[in-house]
């Protein structure tokens, strides 16, 4: 690798040099390398900093920050954590959303799939028509059917239950998650699934046995793009619960926003509860997320 | 070749692994659609839709009309216009520049930087909302910065109503900008290598090969992401109503804050919502057909 120069150079100079047919090079000149170089650590550092000063100014009481809003705390006070942790009620909220985020993503993942394999392997006519309308779903912008889902929720008694959170989580999943495994599993041999039904396996058998284990990338894909998607979501689950005791992380967090904005060390401290559990799922499993979120990137 | 069971059996098996899909789809995302549709053009009000003691009206389009005249509607989609411009304009670029650096091995430590890139996009909105709130804030580290570099310097940006959208628009030009990172960066890394290699071995300098080999590659990618782009800029909602609350004056509001505040705060108003809505949904199929028809005249070859 070359050493990079610390000079830079005259603009016209580059611009001359740029013209010149440069020979074969299996790296990108020293220009380039200064330039993009510069970007690419701006940024990253950029994304982390808020981040780095938040867990920071989370160690220092309400008074010390008003006084050192830069620096490390001067004594690392932990008491901000346990009150946030109880003025936030933040076990709930994390039971909560891991509650939602694994039973809808869980249920996504198998009527996606089920109906995955019918529209792809079982002829009928009306797989157009209804593979169709879950498609035209990714382009669904959720606001226009928050108002009828709060309305049809408070006419069957759903308002404020897990269910009434839970069904709406999974029918805003399935229209990416039939996309995704549909254009998966058509894909999958179809001599496979004949030879199963010549030894006699049934449609559900083949589904559980053959075309599951076969789609667990898509399948991955899909459960990152719904884990990632329902914990972060806001508004709807803000409409439909009101009760303390169902609320989910993000829609608890809020608290902090105005009741408690003057107090900044438990308001610190609590942001740092609220992202870390997503955090630690990202450094767990980041090449996954990263492949899943470009995979979900589907062609419009 | 199939019997006649076998047939019936097929039909069968196709009924049950299909209805529980449809069944929920059709309930919570499908007939809401078009429940939403028919209460924008409804004088409903609240209280029983059927069988209530005042009946629900035809309203034809005074919702619209209404909503067309209320200045904080343009006031909001206004905003929303400069969120998808910098969506386009900012975000993408910017994604695919870091890309690029990354896939031509511009810095070491590749791993590090792609991690880090991407971090802020995994944090719930609610989240970056407070956080940089409190950033901004009078009392928050933006404004000792500044005063180190400007003594006396007072910190309005949040409160004045003609600059306290240039924060929010900051904010997601740092929290988004990862997505389209990481969607560059996957399909940089599906471009053959060779095309690069014979490109230079040709003379191609770096902006020639960038320009004439690695862009038209990308052309449906960056399609891709302008659609996604500017659905995704049209939704924007959490992170406004926790870091801003649409105000002050509701100079930070946008559509889906508007039409959230019409139904949901103070005297619901649930046709002009939808009305709203109704706009936001034909808006964002409008920006997404113009945008495939830039693709069509000015797109590249794709391979």
């Amino acid at each position: 690798m070359r050493t990079i120069p610390l000079t830079i150079e005259d603009p016209l100079k580059k611009k001359k040099e740029r013209h010149q047919p440069r020979t074969l090079h299996d790296e990108a000149g020293f220009i380039s390398r200064i330039f993009f170089g510069l970007i690419l650590t701006l940024f990253a550092v950029l994304s982390i900093a808020p981040l780095i000063w938040l867990a920071l100014s989370s160690f220092k009481t309400t008074q010390e920050f008003q006084l050192n809003r830069l620096g490390l705390p001067a004594t690392w006070f932990f008491k901000n954590y346990p009150q946030a942790w109880q003025i936030g009620n933040m076990g709930v909220l994390i039971k909560n959303s891991v509650f939602y985020t694994t039973v809808s993503t869980l249920a996504v993942i198998v009527l996606s799939m089920a109906a995955a394999f019918a529209f792809a392997k079982i002829k009928s006519k009306a797989t157009p028509i209804l593979y169709g309308s879950f498609v035209i779903g990714i382009l669904l912008t959720i606001q226009s059917i928050m108002v009828p889902l709060f309305l049809m929720a408070n006419a069957v008694n759903l308002l404020d239950t897990r269910l009434g959170v839970l069904i709406p989580y999974t029918g805003l999943g399935l229209p990416i998650g039939v996309y995704l495994c549909t254009e998966y599993v058509k894909g999958i041999h179809d001599s496979i699934i004949e030879s199963a039904r010549i030894d006699g396996a049934g449609y559900f058998q083949i589904l559980a046995k053959i075309i599951f284990p076969m789609a667990k990338p898509v399948i991955s894909t899909l459960a990152i793009l719904n884990v990632l998607g329902v914990w972060n979501e806001f508004m709807m689950i803000n409409i439909l619960v009101s009760r303390e005791a169902l609320k989910s992380l993000p829609v608890g967090i809020m608290k902090f926003s105005s009741a408690l904005s003057s107090d900044y060390g438990k308001q610190f401290a609590a942001l740092v509860i609220g992202l870390l559990p997503l955090l630690l799922f990202y450094l767990a499993f980041r090449n996954k997320i990263t492949e899943g979120v470009s995979a979900g990137a589907v062609k419009g | 070749m199939k019997t006649h069971r076998t047939k019936a059996e097929e039909r069968h098996a196709y009924l049950l692994m299909v209805l529980p899909a449809v069944l929920i789809y059709f309930a919570v995302v499908a007939f809401p659609m078009i429940f939403s549709l028919w209460i924008s053009v409804s004088d409903y009000s609240g209280g029983q839709i059927f069988g209530g003691s005042t009946p629900v009206r035809f309203a034809g389009f005074s919702n619209y009309v209404r909503m067309w005249n209320d200045r904080y509607f343009w006031i909001s989609l206004k905003n929303n216009v400069y969120i998808v411009l910098l969506s386009v304009f900012g975000q993408i670029p910017l994604g695919f520049i870091l890309a690029y650096a990354l896939y031509r091995n511009m810095i070491r430590a590749k791993g590090f930087f792609q991690t880090v890139i991407y971090l802020p996009c995994v944090i719930s909105s609610v989240i970056v909302g407070i956080l940089w709130q409190t950033i901004f804030s009078p009392y928050g580290p933006v404004t000792e910065i500044m005063q180190y570099f400007i003594p006396g310097w007072q910190n309005t940006m949040l409160s004045n109503p003609r600059t306290a959208i240039v924060p929010v628009l900051l904010v997601m030009l740092w929290y988004y900008t990862g997505t389209y990172f990481i969607i560059f960066l996957a399909n940089l890394q599906k471009i053959d290598k060779e095309v690069i290699e014979a490109a230079k071995i040709d003379g191609a300098t770096e902006w020639q090969s960038l320009r004439h080999v690695i862009l038209p590659a990308l052309s449906g990618v960056i399609v891709t992401s302008s659609i996604l782009a500017i659905s995704g800029s049209l939704k924007s909602f959490d992170l406004i109503f926790a870091m801003t609350g649409g105000n002050p004056a509701r100079r930070t509001s946008v559509l889906a804050l508007y039409m959230y505040d019409t139904a949901f705060r103070g005297a619901p108003n649930y046709p002009r919502a939808n009305a709203v809505s109704t706009f936001m949904m034909a808006f964002s199929f409008l920006l997404i057909i113009i945008t495939k028809l830039v693709e069509k005249k000015f797109g590249g070859r794709e391979e």
